[in-house]
This record gives structure tokens, C-alpha cells and sequence, in this order.
């Protein structure tokens, strides 16, 4: 075995804390070179194990790993994606038509206005009257006040506050809704009936009829 | 049983932040102790091992689990950030650190083996490698071998070789002592 070789095994021995075998201890005593490195090689570990004492006693930083999840949050928060459709998946005869139809459109909705402004009276007229009579009720804000005029107050609904508005709204329920309602209901009524629905400001309706409809 | 890395790494890149910080609890305090070493400042040191982790993070993070595992995709990370820094020169300390940049010079206590940290500072990387994967953080050489992409063989030829330079220059350091108190 050459002296470099067991250089090898020297290094080794110093690195794992153990003694140079029989015949590694005997080379020792006749070989000065051999000797120096080892005795250097233990010497390096102290001092090594001195380095790894440093280091192991270094703080760590608590605000670089607070930084980093806040880091981690924002880069991993849920984005809302806004889909753009290329310009060259629209044909062009698609902007004429888009013009085109807003053209009717604006055709369409002025008619009607002209329209509606000539039946205006009798029309407003009869919802003046149903608005008067939910302003009634609501001014009274009183469920047996909502019974009046055929109307039924429908219970397990909070009172209406003083002052609130409310709406009168013209709907289709089931005969089986009215009756939960507390409507007396006519059991040859098959089909939807024709209601007035008293509703409040907070959506929720408070009373009901049977609409002259019927 | 504990999840591994790459579990970890799984989840962490499907938004679990739970994941991320166990990777970090278990692999940042090691990362930041090579950077430590192998850059020789403190100030490097945090920040590059930061950067590993914000890398680690991006959308375009190129870990492959097939090409190895993420210990060594991390510090591999690190290898190349200290290099860049070395390359560009002195970093310069920011105001607000109170610490000086040689805290482990500090801590080790010792003026001969601050002196010989600092010559480990100067090695080859190779050489400073696996001086500080197989000495100081005390690695097989299996491992450092996984760690480096490196044969097992290589990594223990250059353990010896840089064990002979840091022996030379411990040598010439107690020689230089020894004449002082002379």
C-alpha cells in the first residue's frame, strides 16, 4: 500500500472520529509525512466542527419567511380571467348586422313609447288606485288593515315600519300557496290563480287576494 | 410518514400553502447555511436563500422530477445565485443591518478557524462544495453525490483534495502564529 493510499484511509478515519488500524498506526511511527497529515486532518476537524457550531447557531430570519408566504399568497390567489375574443374570429358582416338590429331596436322602443303615452290615463289611473290602497295599508301598517278590502294578511312575516312603501304586485299562484297563505281556498280551483300581493320594501309580501280577474 | 419533497412541491404548486411552509421549515435552515459558506456573508446568504424559495414559487419554476430531486433542483439554485453574486463583486451591507457580514467569524469564536473559514471562501467551488456538504453539513457522500450530480468517487477525490488545501493552509496559518508569539 502506498503512502497515498493511506493517505485515503487516514483522511477517512479523521472524518468518522475512529483510530488508523494496526497496521495504519505502525506506518505512523516510521512515516513523517503520513504523520503531519494526520495529525493536520484532526486538527481540521476541530476546526471544522467549530464552523458547523457557528453556523448552526445562526438566527433565522422570521420576516424573510413571512414575506415569502405573504409572497406565496399573492401569487397563488384565485384570478378572474377576462376572456377577449380576437378581432379576427368576428366576421365584418357581423358589425353591419349588430348595427342593423340596434337601428329596429331603437325603432321598436320608440313605437311603443308613442303608444303607451296614449293609453296613459286609463292605465295609470287604475294603478293610482291600486297604489292607493297599498299606501293604505301600509300607512296603517297593520295586518288586520291588510285583511280589509279582501285582502289576507299572510302571517309569520314581520310588520310592516311605520312609513315604509309598498308595492302592489299582479301574479299567478298555486291554489295550494294561496291556502298557505291562509286564503280560503275553493277546492274545484284547479289552475293558477289570478293574486294581488301586497309587498314590502325588503321584497316580502304581507298580505293577498283573489284579483277581480278571476 | 412524512410527505416527501416532491408531495410537497405537488401541492405547494396547486396554491397549498401549507405545503409550501413545510418545505421551507425543512429545507431553508440547511440552504441558508451552504449559502452561508459558500458565499461567506450573511447578508448573500438570506437573500439568496430567499430567492431560492421565490423561484421555487414562480409559475415558471423548471423542476422536473424526473431529472432529480428538489434538494438538488434548490441548491442547485443557490450554486448558481452565489456564483452570480461572487461574480459581480462585494455586496454592500445595507444600512439597516446591524450585524456585521462575517457573523460567523464572529460566532466561531476561534481568529484560526475564522481564518481558515475565510480560505474556504477562496477554494474552487468544486472544491468548497463538498467541503460544505460532506464536512459541514455532515452528508454521505451518497447524498452529496445526488445533491452535486456528481459520481460517488469524484465527490470523495475532491473531499481529500480539499482537505489537503485547507491542511496546507492551516499549516501555514500556525506557522505564521508561531513566529507572532516568537
Amino acid at each position: 500500500m502506498s503512502c497515498i493510499e493511506r493517505i485515503t484511509e487516514l483522511v477517512e478515519c479523521a472524518r468518522n472520529g475512529a483510530l488508523p488500524n494496526s497496521e495504519l498506526r505502525g506506518h505512523l511511527k516510521v512515516c513523517e509525512g503520513c504523520r503531519e497529515r494526520w495529525d493536520t486532518e484532526k486538527q481540521l476537524n476541530g476546526h471544522l466542527r467549530a464552523m458547523r457550531a457557528g453556523a448552526a447557531a445562526l438566527p433565522s430570519s422570521q420576516s424573510r419567511r413571512e414575506a415569502l408566504m405573504r409572497e406565496f399568497e399573492r401569487t397563488h390567489r384565485p384570478r378572474v380571467v377576462a376572456m377577449r375574443i380576437p378581432a379576427r374570429m368576428v366576421p365584418s358582416w357581423a358589425w353591419t348586422l349588430a348595427a342593423a338590429a340596434a337601428i329596429v331596436m331603437a325603432i321598436f322602443v320608440g313605437h311603443e313609447a308613442g303608444l303607451r303615452g296614449r293609453h296613459m290615463t286609463s292605465h295609470s289611473v287604475q294603478a293610482q288606485a291600486n297604489t292607493a290602497n297599498a299606501v293604505l295599508y301600509e300607512a296603517s301598517a297593520d295586518a288586520s288593515a291588510l285583511s280589509t278590502d279582501d285582502f289576507v294578511a299572510i302571517p309569520y312575516t314581520p310588520p310592516l315600519a311605520q312609513g315604509e312603501m309598498v308595492r302592489m304586485v299582479h301574479t299567478e299562484m298555486y291554489p295550494e300557496a294561496l291556502a298557505s297563505m291562509g286564503v280560503a281556498v275553493d277546492p274545484e280551483w284547479t289552475s293558477n290563480m289570478t293574486v294581488d300581493m301586497v309587498v314590502g320594501e325588503d321584497g316580502l309580501p304581507r298580505a293577498v287576494r283573489i284579483s277581480d280577474s278571476n | 410518514m412524512q410527505p416527501s419533497d416532491e408531495e410537497l412541491y405537488r401541492l405547494m404548486k396547486n396554491g397549498n400553502q401549507d405545503a409550501f411552509a413545510q418545505l421551507y421549515e425543512r429545507r431553508e435552515p440547511a440552504l441558508h447555511r451552504f449559502a452561508l459558506h459558500m458565499s461567506g456573508n450573511a447578508t448573500v446568504a438570506e437573500e439568496v436563500s430567499h430567492e431560492a424559495f421565490v423561484q421555487l414559487m414562480s409559475p415558471s419554476a423548471r423542476f422536473d422530477e424526473t431529472r432529480g430531486s428538489l434538494e438538488s433542483f434548490l441548491y442547485g439554485i443557490v450554486r448558481n445565485l452565489v456564483r452570480v453574486v461572487r461574480r459581480q463583486g462585494p455586496v454592500a451591507e445595507p444600512v439597516e443591518h446591524s450585524f456585521d457580514p462575517d457573523i460567523l467569524g464572529e460566532l466561531i469564536g476561534n481568529e484560526t478557524t475564522a481564518a481558515l473559514h475565510r480560505t474556504l471562501r477562496d477554494l474552487p467551488e468544486r472544491y468548497r462544495d463538498v467541503i460544505v456538504l460532506c464536512d459541514l453539513e455532515e452528508r454521505s457522500y451518497e447524498e452529496v453525490a445526488r445533491i452535486l450530480g456528481r459520481p460517488v468517487g469524484t465527490v470523495r477525490s475532491r473531499l481529500h483534495r480539499a482537505r489537503a488545501l485547507l491542511g496546507a493552509k492551516l499549516k501555514r496559518l500556525q506557522t505564521a502564529s508561531e513566529v507572532v508569539s516568537a
